[in-house]
């Protein structure tokens, strides 16, 4: 579904991502972790042309995109959706609004039946009873779930999260986890998440990449993941036990 | 050396960015009723402050005036010279810099929080063109309402003129009148009408590119409004240099023919 060949990204003289080679397949539930600064969420961008690489090459559904215009992005990124690390939700707008934007950009229906889509998708959420509200009515949790429901309205074929459970309270934070878990296996997308969670990826990830300093160091199942050997992996395995 | 090649830079940026929005219009434009939208915005917020300030630059410059003419007994032309500087010079000036600190501001605030928040990524990620759908939109509504906004303010600085010269000068209000069409022409008007709709085009221009381009968060924020209204304030003395220059050159070509 997404492949990265010799990915590199720089700011400046900082080489953020040191030729990463995944091949991320379709279906999967995918953890990227890594510490803060590694480049989880800069490869997220780069897939989805918020930025684009030096070198290397980003193939999104049998399809070369490292070189793609931000015309050639838009199809994609119908396809790819990102769900930002702040709900990111447009606060003139009304919650409502908020997730009819992309159905009204992508699709000619008529407002009863965008309405009943943004229903579907805040339900899918667990939301309801918010249409009118405006972002800053409601907490910083149900914002996230807004977006995510922003996202999942357009039903893509492929999830990206860029740390969807940060600044969330433990409560809030799982109820997350098992939305990203269900939305992927009711919906059928591939899910791409960066997280520092190693706890939850080892609960609902089918494979779990660790990122450092731009390098993939160690990567494989969560089974796999738990016999590692890498420094790295050892102490977010280490600090995922102290939390149980 | 390093600090002129940065306002190159700067400069070139602005003007691809300013292409950027032109071909938007022209290949993609956005929707009628967002352009309203924002004309409507601008106008309702900035309309008292600019006929305020209209009416008392007005009144500024005939007190101003008036002591001068009375002093070589040319009271007489006190309305006509008033109105001309005023319409020509002072007047679009003045008010150009309160819609920067206004309008321009409110602008690069709303986009530059936009663009920290990852909001403006958010659009871009939802398949649609920022440019299409936040840009333009305000980009035209700045133009149109500013456009709007220092012509009214303007022709409130011809009554602010005549009222605070009356109450305030013992100015004779028929001999005030008499001589405005001797000395304001219409070259005159003209020139002010341009100078309106090329500060309308640099506040626009200036207060979306700062915006658009934010980095930094809360503080990448508070450095967009300030440089917006440095910017805004510096490009519009330049161009009011530029306009009145070329005003010159026009009205000695209408003189000669």
């Amino acid at each position: 579904m997404i492949k990265y060949k010799k990915l590199v990204k720089s700011f400046g003289t900082r080489t953020v991502l040191k030729g990463i080679d995944l091949h991320i397949k379709a279906g999967e539930i995918v953890f990227i972790l890594g510490t803060s600064g590694t480049g989880k969420s800069v490869l997220l961008k780069n897939t989805v042309g918020l930025m684009k690489p030096d070198s290397g090459e980003i193939w999104i559904d049998g399809e070369n995109v490292s070189n793609f215009s931000e015309q050639q992005f838009l199809p994609i990124r119908k396809k790819c959706g990102m769900v930002f690390q702040h709900p990111a939700l447009f606060d003139s707008l009304t919650i409502y609004e908020n997730i009819a934007f992309g159905l009204r950009k992508h699709f000619n229906l008529d407002e009863t039946e965008i309405l009943k889509r943004v229903e579907q998708a805040l339900s899918l959420v667990n939301l309801e009873n918010i249409l009118t509200k405006r972002p800053g009515e409601i907490s910083y949790g149900m914002q996230k779930r807004v977006s995510l429901a922003r996202t999942v309205v357009l039903q893509p074929k492929v999830l990206l999260f860029d740390e969807p459970t940060t600044g969330l309270d433990p409560v809030t934070t799982n109820s997350i986890n098992t939305l990203i878990q269900n939305l992927s296996r009711k919906l059928n997308t591939t899910s791409m998440v960066v997280s520092h969670d190693m706890q939850c990826a080892l609960k609902i990830a089918d494979h779990i990449v660790v990122l450092d300093q731009g390098q993939i160091v160690d990567q494989g199942t969560p089974k796999q993941l738990l016999q590692s050997q890498v420094p790295l992996v050892r102490d977010f395995l280490a600090e995922a036990r102290d939390l149980l | 050396m390093k600090s002129t090649a940065l306002f190159f830079n700067r400069l070139g940026e602005i003007m691809l960015f300013l292409k950027d929005v032109l071909t938007t219009l022209w290949v993609r434009p956005c929707r009628l009723e967002l352009v309203m939208e924002q004309i409507w915005h601008v106008t309702v917020q900035s309309f008292p402050t600019t006929a305020m300030a209209g009416f008392f630059v007005g009144g500024i410059m005939t007190v101003q005036f008036s002591m001068q003419v009375n002093e070589f007994g040319a009271a007489a032309y006190l309305g006509g010279l008033a109105t001309s500087a005023t319409i020509r010079e002072v007047g679009p000036m003045l008010i150009a810099f309160m819609l920067s600190g206004k309008v321009g501001a409110f602008t690069s605030a709303e986009l530059g929080t936009m663009k920290v928040t990852e909001q403006i990524d958010a659009i871009r990620c939802l398949g649609a063109d920022p440019i299409q759908e936040i840009i333009l939109p305000r980009f035209l509504g700045i133009i149109i309402s500013s456009f709007f906004l220092l012509t009214v303010g303007l022709m409130l600085s011809v009554i602010g003129g005549a009222t605070l010269g009356v109450v305030f000068a013992g100015i004779n209000p028929q001999e005030y009148v008499r001589h405005i069409p001797t000395i304001l022409g219409i070259p005159s008007m003209i020139s002010g009408l341009i100078k309106c709709m090329s500060y309308a085009l640099v506040l626009a221009t200036i207060c979306t590119y700062m915006g658009y381009f934010t980095t930094g968060g809360a503080k990448g924020v508070g450095r967009a409004v300030v440089s917006t209204s440095v910017l805004t304030m510096v490009s519009i003395v330049v161009f009011d240099w530029g306009t009145s220059f070329l005003g010159q050159l026009l009205q000695s070509w209408f003189a000669v023919g």
